[in-house]
């Protein structure tokens, strides 16, 4: 093993680094920690140029790491939306009950990414359940961050202990997967994989884990509360961050390790994908806080991906790639667009926006436009990130699950419009003031609508992940 | 397997600590005060109730140490493989210690180590 | 050396029910420390299923026990994240009741 291995991981390691600096730099400053945020911030762009420049693939530590175009991808994709997390959070930092934590919002953040990308390139179990931890404790602290906050506290504790019982499920499905095949490796594991009561067990343990952390419904119960109390910024990452870095990986080893009992997987995953689309958008319609409702909208929107992942298919991880991108310039454009105003005037309530486009008219497009990508209406790019989705499910011949899909794309838009509706057209006595955000949230903001018209015109996109994805099945 | 080696060594052990307390025994001076019977020997003697609770600060030792003695749990298998691996083990133990010693200094420039 | 006396059935079973003690405290108890002790229950129990699995199945690797070790690790770093969490709502709400958590209703 020399250096040249090591490049291998260059993702990783580049984060390390960052996160050893910011660690070092708190250590060795004082009071003012400014210059750490903007450190961080101009660190981070770097990592994330740098995450483009190509990359061999190989693997490493006997196959426990794994490394090709298709995951150096997704975790470019990931960057991008860490990057605008933190153009988010900026304004949010400098808050005076906030000022003396910059560097470990910034550690902490930057770990469970280093997480996700262990998991992400994770070539045996251990790999993936040690990137899968790291991904989610730091995020527990996260999102109780606002120490003065009752609903933060309580946050935190419901993510940290529903996350450790789903590990808990998970691992005892590891462990008897082990117990039948012998090995933790990928590799090793997919060829002794029959079907049998123990396997058969083993996966439904490790799919109820990998489903709590997903929010699909069955499992969905922490995500509404958790989603409500974190910071916002936080709430942002986990919806979208999170969540595509484990729908990824659940799609990694469905489609190699669990690849001979396929049968029994697709009949799992349509059910909870009918479930959890249908319950998702009948929660989100009567909800009034807006990050209750972006959380419920999100889990509807778990429902969606899964549809890519039924198939089993290339078309379908391409295409669940391609979502997650356009999922991330969506969410975080609308997550912005709450978090600036909630940051200015603390308010969160739908009937709060009545009468903001007369009042804020550029937030009032951004949001209106991350909505309709959210919901899949034609020009902008949810509309192909969806259309993707129902191609790849169509094509195993599941006719049926996609005509469910389309209802609920339908009663989505209805809840969706519910917000556009009361920004345009509503009238309120008191609307939101007039207000400049600054140029940080502002650029946060413009990354998002750039990317939600630019990902939907570029076809080239989806075509390029479409060949990456080549040889997974 | 070189079981009198195992057995001189735990014979060793058993006669160093036996010998330092035998002879504390004969050399150490002797007193029997109702002091030397309460729960905590030192200072002057309790009042009330001993069930006091503990001060919630402590927690922050108790976490520290939770993981940081934790973490010796993965220095005993590196040892075993140490010699066979060379120097790539130990780069890679000096890069988990220079992580572990990070956390430290974080919690030492917090004032997490001072005893209030 | 590996016929110990003790079938590899009864590590599995006590595994199993190890786990499910774990599910249900998890599920009904009311105080946070004690939601946190379950957890740890069900990770003893997969500890317990890896190291006799290994054991008894495959002497010849070590995946299960290297397993085991990664799992108490975590364990510890997750358990202290939570007990400063509770620590926190302790302050908050001078309860680790979880009836008395529940600022966020449906």
């Amino acid at each position: 093993m020399n250096l040249q291995d090591f490049l291998l991981m260059r993702h990783e390691l580049l984060l390390v680094i960052f996160a050893a600096i910011i660690l070092l730099a708190e250590i060795f400053t004082g009071e003012n920690k400014n210059g750490i945020r903007n450190l961080s911030v101009i660190l981070f762009s770097i990592i994330t140029v740098a995450g483009f420049f190509p990359v061999p693939e190989g693997s490493l530590f006997g196959g426990m790491y794994k490394t090709d175009l298709l995951r150096v991808t997704v975790k470019n994709i990931l960057n991008i939306g860490v990057l605008i997390v933190f153009i988010q959070s900026y304004s949010w930092l400098k808050f005076d009950e906030n000022k003396n934590k910059i560097s470990e919002y910034f550690t902490l953040l930057v770990s469970t990414l280093i997480g996700m990308n262990f998991m992400i390139s994770s070539g045996d179990f251990l790999m993936f359940y040690l990137g899968l931890e790291l991904a989610t404790i730091p995020i527990a602290a996260l999102a109780a961050y606002e120490i003065y906050k009752n609903r933060s506290a309580e946050a935190g504790v419901k993510l940290i202990l529903s996350s450790a019982l789903s590990s808990g499920v998970m691992l005892y499905g590891i462990s008897m997967l082990y117990g039948a095949t012998g090995s933790i490796y990928f590799d090793e594991v997919a060829p002794m994989v029959v079907k049998n009561a123990m396997i058969a067990l083993s996966f439904i343990f490790f799919f109820a884990g990998m489903a709590f952390k997903i929010s699909i419904v069955p499992f969905h119960l922490w995500t509404a509360d958790v989603y409500e109390g974190a910071p916002i910024n936080i709430t942002s990452y986990l919806s979208v961050i999170s969540k595509g870095a484990a729908v990824f990986i659940l799609m990694i080893i469905l489609f190699t390790v669990f690849r001979s009992i396929i049968f029994l997987w697709q009949e799992v995953i349509y059910v909870t994908a009918v479930l959890t689309m249908t319950i998702g958008n009948l929660f989100a319609i009567r909800q009034q806080n807006l990050k209750r409702f972006l959380a419920f909208s999100s889990i509807s929107q778990a429902g969606f991906i899964l549809l890519g992942v039924i198939g089993g298919n290339q078309i379908g991880m391409s295409s669940v790639i391609y979502y997650i991108l356009v999922y991330i310039f969506s969410n975080l454009g609308a997550f912005g667009v709450v978090a600036a105003i909630a940051n200015v005037t603390g308010k969160e309530n739908i009937d709060d926006y009545n009468g903001l486009y007369l009042t804020n008219p550029k937030l009032s497009l951004t949001m209106m436009l991350a909505l309709f990508s959210l919901a899949g209406i034609p020009p902008v790019a949810g509309f192909f990130g969806k259309f993707f989705l129902f191609i790849a499910a169509a094509q195993q011949g599941f006719y049926i699950l996609v005509l469910i899909a389309v209802v609920n794309a339908i009663i989505s838009l209805y809840y969706y419009l519910l917000v556009v509706k009361a920004m345009f057209l509503n009238k309120s006595e008191n609307p939101i003031k007039y207000f400049k955000s600054d140029w940080m949230t502002r650029i946060g903001l413009l990354i998002c609508i750039l990317g939600i018209v630019a990902v939907g015109f570029a076809s080239g996109i989806f075509e390029h992940l479409n060949f990456l994805s080549f040889g997974i099945n | 397997m070189n079981s009198e080696f195992l057995i001189l060594f735990f014979g060793v052990g058993v006669f160093l600590v036996g010998f330092a307390i035998v002879f504390a025994y004969f050399i150490a001076p002797r007193s029997s005060t109702p002091q030397k019977f309460e729960p905590y020997e030192c200072g002057i003697p309790t009042k009330g109730i001993t069930w006091l609770q503990f001060n919630v600060g402590y927690y922050l030792f108790a976490i520290l140490f939770l993981i940081f003695d934790v973490e010796a749990v993965f220095v005993f298998p590196w040892a075993v493989v140490m010699k066979d691996m060379g120097m790539i083990a130990f780069v890679e133990i000096v890069i988990f210690f220079f992580i572990l010693i990070l956390g430290l200094g974080y919690a030492w420039k917090k004032h997490a180590l001072v005893w209030e | 050396m590996l016929n110990t006396g003790i079938p590899l059935q009864f590590f599995i079973i006590l595994a199993t029910i190890m786990f499910f003690i774990g599910v249900y405290g998890f599920l009904t108890r009311r105080n946070l420390i004690t939601i946190l002790m379950s957890v740890e229950l069900i990770l003893n129990s997969v500890n317990i299923n890896f190291v006799a699995f290994n054991r008894y199945l495959y002497p010849d690797n070590l995946q299960g026990h290297f397993f085991t070790l990664f799992v108490i690790a975590v364990a510890a770093a997750e358990s202290a994240v939570a007990i400063a969490i509770i620590i926190n709502i302790y302050r908050r709400f001078t309860t680790i009741n979880v009836e008395d958590v529940d600022e966020m209703k449906y």
